[in-house]
């Protein structure tokens, strides 16, 4: 919190303002102090989350999409406020209508179908300016339309979904769709966020929730990957290879320079979690750098060897030290978050 | 054990070559004929004449172990095969043989370390001398506690679809963490433990019905039996985790020194949130139980949560110690290592949890 947005609390709570009988009301809410961030967060990715009907941009701005796979057709039209996902095939047709479209950029559908959800076989990739198959689902071979329509998911995937797409979607770990709301509000990771307004609002200064910027690396790489996934998760489930590069907290934590407790290295060190990722290399040289150079202070944690300076360059470390990694099966492209030097025809690590 | 496994065995065997007298050599004659004849009395003393006059006879010992062991002469097969791991520590079959015949004389202790050892040399085994070697192995993992490899063994018995009393009973005393082989169980606690083998077989088959109708009869019949209401939060865990407390509760209420689900509750507070009760529940479980893996684990566990590391790894330590295949003891390490700022440890533990997981099976 800045120190003007300090001072106007501290005032509001000195002065009495909204909770006073006799002065109206002030409704407070998380841009009353922290403006820029919440005006800022809801634009990004991770705010948005998301698009339900009637607001699936995406859909709107291409009417009409098809593909073909596997002798099935796919096509998703959209019209007025609704979107239509179907598949045929020389037997038929099957229809469905898209509420739930997951991503920004691009996007996998969550179709419901005899009350259960399935993943949609075919995404749409803002890459390709259209369809394709989407991430995990290559090898299927449908045997009928619903099977060519999408995966069954589990309770389990689809509730983490969901929980991760959105806010209020899920409560005691089952899904309570009547109250979703698309992207990641404020307490979707401030967890106390709500109560700490009510009490505000009841002119009292707390309770604070948590304080999020003072956790540390490994502590921070874990909050992340409640939504991008954790090490622990990705090696119990053995999901080595190519495919968990798409996979942040993971790639990172298997760095030789990841350190737990050095503030340098965290997921927010790089990436304004308010704000969407800076797509160009140049921008993130000084996080490199606070490690890597000549007047770089000592790293915090105990053993550490000393960070090299790169013998190479000092600028645009991640196009060499973050290698581009195309997802399998998809059209995708990450930046391998495992830092470190790459040499031709090493195989990819981990 | 098939006919003929013997003999294949013996083939994968490197065997001293026989060098002994005319006299010896007509020994070894007529015992592999009485072998062959199916005369067990009279191969078994024609072995042992044999071995007597020459003692570094690798195939006598092997054949004299084997003998006795089909024939149920376990005493005899044992000091055969100890005679054979003499001559041949390298040879997987001759431990293995020798702990099934340990198993037979109740030497317990002896029979799991020479079956661990027959499997830790990595060679293959004829796949019925395996199986019955792995079955052995992991009732005596549950007799020593360590019931989540003995589970892991299980298993794959069940999924083929194999429905022995023996196998339901080994099942059954896992799955209520009995410190027992199927032999052993007491006769007012059989039906106990064969209802909850079988309930535990529906859930490893993947029978939803049949496993919700067993727990509701274990659950009616047995409400006040140790391990119970434990095995029943285990399974609620994935279909229904919000009543998984409840029943945690009641075990310990009619179990106060089940270790285990102490732990676990101690898990269950930590995630949600309650750290105070979390640590109190998890301490107590690594006090009382300072040779169980899972209480050290969440002991360690919740103490990284609140930041208290250096007390973390030495309990996290203590559980890779105890149980060095678990894979969640290994990643647990490597978190708190990385918490508190060892870098040459975490980079160490995250490379061994990686390599750990992508030698063993399944997610775990």
């Amino acid at each position: 919190m800045g120190q003007a947005s300090l001072a106007a609390v501290t005032w509001l709570a000195l002065a009495g303002v909204g909770y006073s009988a006799e002065r109206p009301a002030v409704k407070f809410t998380c841009a009353t102090c922290h403006r820029a961030e919440a005006e800022a967060q809801p634009k990004t990715a991770m705010g948005i989350g998301m698009e339900l009907p009637p607001n699936q941009t995406v859909l709107r701005a291409h009417p009409k999409l098809t593909f073909e796979r596997n002798g099935y057709t796919y096509t998703i039209e959209s019209s007025g406020d609704q979107s239509t996902y179907t598949v045929s095939d020389s037997g038929g047709k099957f229809s469905l209508p898209i509420r739930y479209a997951f991503g920004v950029h691009s996007q996998t559908f969550v179709l419901e179908y005899e009350g259960r959800f399935y993943e949609s076989m075919v995404s749409y990739y803002a890459s390709l300016n259209g369809l394709d198959v989407t991430v995990g689902n290559g090898k299927i071979s449908p045997h009928n339309l619903v099977e060519a329509m999408g995966r069954l998911t589990s309770d389990t995937e689809i509730t983490a979904c969901f929980g991760c797409h959105s806010t209020g979607a899920v409560s005691d770990g089952k899904l309570t769709l009547a109250s979703i709301q698309p992207g990641l509000t404020c307490e979707h990771c401030h967890a106390g966020a709500k109560a700490h307004l009510e009490s505000l609002a009841a002119g009292k200064a707390g309770p604070l929730p948590k304080r999020l910027g003072q956790m540390n690396a490994e502590q921070t790489s874990r909050f992340c990957g409640e939504c991008h996934r954790t090490w622990d998760e990705i090696v119990k489930l053995r999901q080595f290879g190519e495919a968990n590069v798409r996979f942040q907290p993971y790639r990172l934590a298997n760095s030789r320079c990841f350190v737990g407790d050095d503030p340098r290295i965290r997921c927010t060190a790089c990436h304004d979690p308010h704000a969407d990722p800076v797509r160009e290399a140049a921008p993130y040289d000084h996080n490199c750098l606070a490690c890597h150079s000549q007047n770089a202070l000592p790293v915090a944690g105990q053993d550490v060897p000393l960070p090299k300076v790169c013998p190479v360059a000092q600028k645009k470390c991640v196009t060499c030290h973050m290698p581009k990694v195309k997802l399998p099966g998809g059209p995708s492209v990450f930046d391998d978050h495992q830092i470190r030097i790459v040499r031709s025809g090493d195989p990819y690590p981990n | 054990m098939p006919r003929g496994v013997g003999a294949r065995l013996l083939a994968c065997l490197s065997l001293v070559a026989w060098t002994g007298s005319a006299q010896a050599q007509d020994l070894e004659s007529r015992a592999a004929a009485a072998r062959d004849a199916d005369d067990i009395p009279g191969a078994l003393s024609l072995y042992r004449q044999a071995v007597q006059e020459k003692p570094g006879w690798l195939e006598g010992w092997w054949f004299l172990g084997l003998l006795a062991y089909q024939s149920g002469q376990f005493a005899d097969g044992r000091q055969a095969f100890t005679e054979f791991t003499k001559l041949d520590a390298k040879a997987p079959a001759g431990w293995v043989f020798l702990g099934l015949c340990e198993y037979e004389t109740g030497d317990y202790s002896g029979a799991l370390d020479h079956l661990e050892r027959g499997f830790a040399s990595g060679s293959r085994m004829e796949p019925e001398v395996e199986q019955v070697a792995r079955f052995h192995r992991a009732l005596l993992l549950t007799r020593a506690g360590a019931f989540d490899r003995a589970r892991d063994e299980l298993k794959p018995f069940v999924e083929r679809g194999i429905h022995d009393p023996v196998l339901i009973a080994g099942i059954g005393l896992n799955a209520l963490e009995m410190l027992a082989l199927p032999q052993d169980v007491p006769a007012g606690q059989r039906d106990l433990v064969e209802m909850a083998g079988k309930t535990a077989c529906a859930w490893i088959a993947g029978d939803t019905r049949q496993t919700e109708a067993g727990f509701r009869s274990l659950l009616g019949a047995y409400p006040s039996a140790p391990g119970v209401h434990y095995l029943y939060a285990t399974y609620l865990l994935v279909s229904r985790p919000e009543a998984m407390n409840g029943e945690l509760q009641r075990e310990l209420e009619v179990n106060p020194g089940n270790a285990r689900a102490r732990a676990v509750m101690a898990l269950r507070l930590r995630l949600a949130g309650d750290a105070d009760d979390a640590v109190l529940l998890a301490r107590k479980a690594a006090e009382d139980s300072p040779g169980l893996g899972l209480a050290q684990y969440a002991y360690g566990v919740v103490l990284t949560e609140t930041g208290a590391l250096s007390d973390a790894i030495v309990h996290l330590q203590a559980a890779v110690r105890i149980d060095p295949d678990n894979l969640g003891y290994h990643t647990a390490l490597a978190t708190a290592y990385s918490e508190a700022g060892r870098y040459a440890d975490t980079y160490r533990e995250r490379q061994a949890s990686i390599k750990l997981a992508r030698e063993s099976r399944g997610p775990g």
